[in-house]
Formats: C-alpha cells, structure tokens, sequence
C-alpha cells in the first residue's frame, strides 16, 4: 500500500528518479542519510503574515531552540558573508535555507537578495526555503528563477473549522481576516502553492505540527490529500506548548503529544505519505548537522581577527575631500582597509541617485545592491531612504568625516580596526525571559 | 496625520514590508514612523496597513495615542493570561 502509493506520487513528480535522489541525498531534512552533511539557516526573514497559536514571535533567546525563534537578524549581504565563513569552518555545509524567524515570502526582497549572493559564491549549494505557504503561488517564479529547488510548507490541516482553532488571522489582500475565513484561505493558498511547486519540479517537504485535540484526528485524511497532490516527505513535529514561551497554547494549557500518539500519527500516516522522523526542530539560525549545530559567535569570532579588512567606498567630487552627497555621487572611490595597509581599489561608475533637484523624490527605487559588496560609505550627506535601504543591505554610511580629506578618514578608520580586534561578547539572557 | 510605534514594538519589520508610503523607519530594537510620510493609508478601504499586519497588541497607536488593535484582539488571551505571560 505505501509503497504504491509512494510510486503513484513518484509519477507524478515531473523530476526524474535520479535528478530527485541527487536532491535527496545531500539535504539532511529531506533524507536520514543526508546527516552526514550539514545545514544551515539563515536568518534573514523577520516578517510573518499569518499568527500560529503555537509561536510567540516576542521571544528570543539562545538558550530556546524552536523553530521561530533566532538571535540576530542577518542583511542579504551579512547572510553571505556568513555562509562563507561557515563554509570555510564546515565545507560539508550543502544546504542552505531560509526558514524565518517570520515567514520568508512575507519578506521576498531579503528572501531572493540573500538566495541570489549565496548562490554566487557557491552555485552548487541547495537553496531551501521553508514557508506557511499564503504567499507561495506569487513568489513560486521567483523561487524558481533563483534556483531554489527544495520547499517546505507547513500544513497543519485543510478543514477550515480546524485550521481557524490553530490560526487566529491571516494577514491576506491587504486585510487581517480572522476566523474560518482567515484558516480557508491559507488553506486554499496552500494547497495551490503545494500543487503548483510540485509541478514546477520542486521537492516538496509538507510539515505538520501534531495538536492533540485539534488536528490529531485529521491527520490521515491530510496525509492522503498530500499523497495525491504529489508532496515527497511527510514530517509531523510534535507540538511544543510549554507556558514560559508565551504562545497561546503553552498559556491555554493545551498540552503536548505523548510519544507515543506521536509515532501513532506517523504510522498511520505513512499509509499514504513517506514519514520523516528525524526532524529536530531547528531554529531559524541553525548551522551545522543536525542535532550537532555549531556555536556561531565562535566562528564569527575566531574570523573577526583573521578578515578584518573594510571596503570602503567614497563619495567625492575633489578625489581629495569627502565632499560629495550620496545623491548627487555618478562614481564612489573604492578602498580595502585593513591593519596593515590602505589600498586603492578601481572606483565604481555610478548612476546618479537624486536626479539633481535638491528635494529628492521619496518613492526612488534604484537598485543599491551594487554596493552591498562594502562595509561602509563615507559621503558628506545622504537622505533618509537611501540610508535605510543601505543599512538594510548591511552597508554602514557614514558621514562624520564630511568634508575632511579622504586620507585622514581611512587613517581612523584603520585606527578604530586595530582597536576593534578584542572579541564581542556573547549576550546572556535575563532568566526571567526564558524556561 | 500619522500612526505611531510604540516601545511594544519587536521590530519584525512586517509593517516596513506592506507600507505603501515607505514611511516606517527601522532601527536596530525600535521603529518608527516618519511621520510627514504616512497619511494613515487614507486612500484604502482596508485602512492601515501596520495595523493589519502587526502581530503586537498596542504595538501602533493612532494620532490619539489610541491602540489600532487593543490588548486581547490579537492574542485573543483572556487579559489575566496576558498578566502571567508578562510577569513570567
């Protein structure tokens, strides 16, 4: 029975069997035996557009590990930086997914600016990304242009009279909708984006969050819907309620599945689905194998003396002062930086941001990724959405040296990177916070 | 005319990706609103867009000072609930 079923959904899949084991293979959320490589989660995807009664988005610290849950927002550009760092430490490293903390596709400019700068540097990485699937039919292109190839949705149910127990709102069109509306229609968006990724040739990976009382009873009849639309993997996770994390179930007192209704869950949906049970409910900031994650602030540390070289670049008119404003800059001299030395780089040609007008106009919308490859812009002034976009891609302006020569900047810049080199230190959590 | 954030704020950057006025301002822990830019979505049916999204009770507040979505319309956490979580 399952194997036939396994077969029929095989069909199905427009992959071929080998291009889908080579997927497989390597990913250990989709494969036992991917253990053997490691993963890692970037967390660049603060955003969420829907509630789960089981996830407080209030909380974070790193003595919790759940999903959801993450201690540094990384920029796209910081993300990259470390996916280098970590594959230099763990060159192992095959997968790497955007799994939050909100939901990725409720952040797609980070979402795809991230996926594109790490493929760039490794094109022969697995991009994963895991969504809630509300927003997966609009962004399912962009996926696909990005190379992403592994999905996984979460579907906790498709009766609506369930799903609106589990989903307070949805944030859909513009609007909150609250109750059996709200739950339809992440269903019906989720079923769609489920079905249109598995025919685009993705390998999709449906989680479930096991609820006693609320979804257990239905997870046979989810199973075999999944089974007929073609999703590779099952993974039921057991829900985790506890109190001190504040979600509405740990304070309703809803209580968590036995291990036992657990691995009856998975039998009986393994009649129509394959099982994953080796999931380990990873953070949105995970790295390394599973159930073996990495301690980060080491790495980061350990390379802060190593690459502590800056690329700066400047805005000026003179080629002598910092006497340019950021809108008004048609190129940017480019230095690296580091305690040892200040080189000269090619400068950048740069289309004009403002278009000369002192009032620039808010709604801009140039492309300022070009400059996410430097660690800081020295200009004399810059307006306030350039600025934000800038630090968004993780790029620092600064502009306290305007209208001071350029060497003299650089010479403090260099003075402040010796002094930099002690180590940061890791922020301890107030006990009230966390279990 | 202009929302405003509040210290309840957690900086998930949800308002900041559905503002059609661009009008919200992120920091490293707190948000703000620039306020010469926000018209409080005036010009759609559904209202602001902040408040819609924002998964923080009193996180955004009108130019009145009062809550776009008041304590317990979110969570839906009877208020006594809401006091333990806080004082956990």
């Amino acid at each position: 029975m399952t194997l036939q079923h396994l077969r029929q959904s095989q069909t199905k899949q427009p992959v071929s069997a080998e291009a889908q084991a080579a997927l497989v293979a390597k990913h250990p959320c989709f494969s036992k035996e991917g253990h053997r490589y490691a993963r890692m989660h970037l967390p660049v995807a603060p955003a969420c557009n829907i509630q789960c009664n089981y996830c407080n988005r209030k909380f974070d610290c790193s003595n919790e590990t759940r999903p959801g849950v993450v201690s540094k927002l990384l920029s796209p550009a910081m993300a990259a930086r470390r996916f280098e760092k970590v594959k230099q430490h763990v060159p192992e490293t095959q997968v790497v997914g955007i799994a939050g903390p909100g939901d990725p596709l409720a952040n797609p400019k980070a979402t795809l600016a991230s996926l594109k700068a790490i493929s760039k540097i490794d094109e022969d990485v697995h991009l994963c990304v895991s969504t809630n699937g509300l927003a997966l039919v609009d962004q399912l292109d962009a996926l696909l242009a990005a190379g992403v190839k592994h999905l996984t949705i979460t579907i906790n149910c498709i009766d609506a009279d369930i799903g609106q127990k589990i989903y307070p709102w949805v944030y859909f069109n513009q609007q909150r909708l609250r109750g059996r509306k709200a739950a339809q229609t992440l269903i019906d968006r989720q079923l769609l984006g489920l079905e249109a990724a598995i025919k685009a040739g993705m390998l999709v990976k449906v989680n479930t969050v096991l609820i006693p009382g609320i979804n257990d009873f239905h997870i046979d009849s989810l199973a075999k819907e999944l089974g007929r639309f073609g999703a590779f993997i099952h993974n039921i996770m057991p829900l985790i309620s506890d109190p001190a994390h504040g979600t509405y179930f740990g304070l309703m007192g809803q209580r968590e599945p036995s291990k036992r209704e657990l691995d009856l869950a998975r039998q009986s949906a393994g009649q129509s689905m394959a099982q994953m049970t080796h999931c380990q409910q990873c953070r949105a900031d995970a790295v390394g194998k599973l159930g073996q994650d990495i301690d980060l602030a080491a790495i980061e540390q350990d390379n802060a003396v190593a690459d502590s070289t800056l690329r700066v670049a400047v805005a000026t008119s003179s080629n002598q002062l910092i006497d340019q404003h950021f809108g008004h800059a048609t190129q940017f001299l480019s230095y690296l930086v580091s305690a040892e030395s200040i080189e000269q780089q090619r400068s950048i040609d740069w289309q004009q941001y403002c278009s000369g007008s002192d009032q620039c106009a808010d709604d801009k919308q140039q492309d300022l990724n070009q400059l996410s490859q430097f660690n800081t812009v020295l200009c004399s002034r810059i307006g306030h959405t350039p600025l934000q976009e800038l630090s968004d891609l993780g790029v620092e302006v600064n502009t306290k040296y305007a209208l001071r020569e350029i060497k003299e900047a650089l010479l403090e810049i260099q003075q402040s990177l010796i002094n930099q080199v002690k180590p940061a230190k890791r922020t301890v959590c107030n006990a009230g916070e966390c279990s | 005319m202009s929302v405003s954030i509040t210290k309840d704020c957690i900086a998930c950057f949800a308002c900041k990706e559905v503002c059609p006025q661009k009008a919200i301002s992120s920091g490293q822990s707190a948000f703000s609103v620039i306020a010469h830019r926000c018209n409080e979505c005036s010009d759609n049916p559904n209202g602001p867009q902040c408040a819609h999204i924002c998964p923080v009770e009193t996180a955004i507040v009108d130019n009145k000072g009062q809550a776009l979505n008041p304590l317990g319309s979110l969570t839906g956490l009877p208020q006594d609930l809401n006091v333990i979580a806080l004082s956990n």
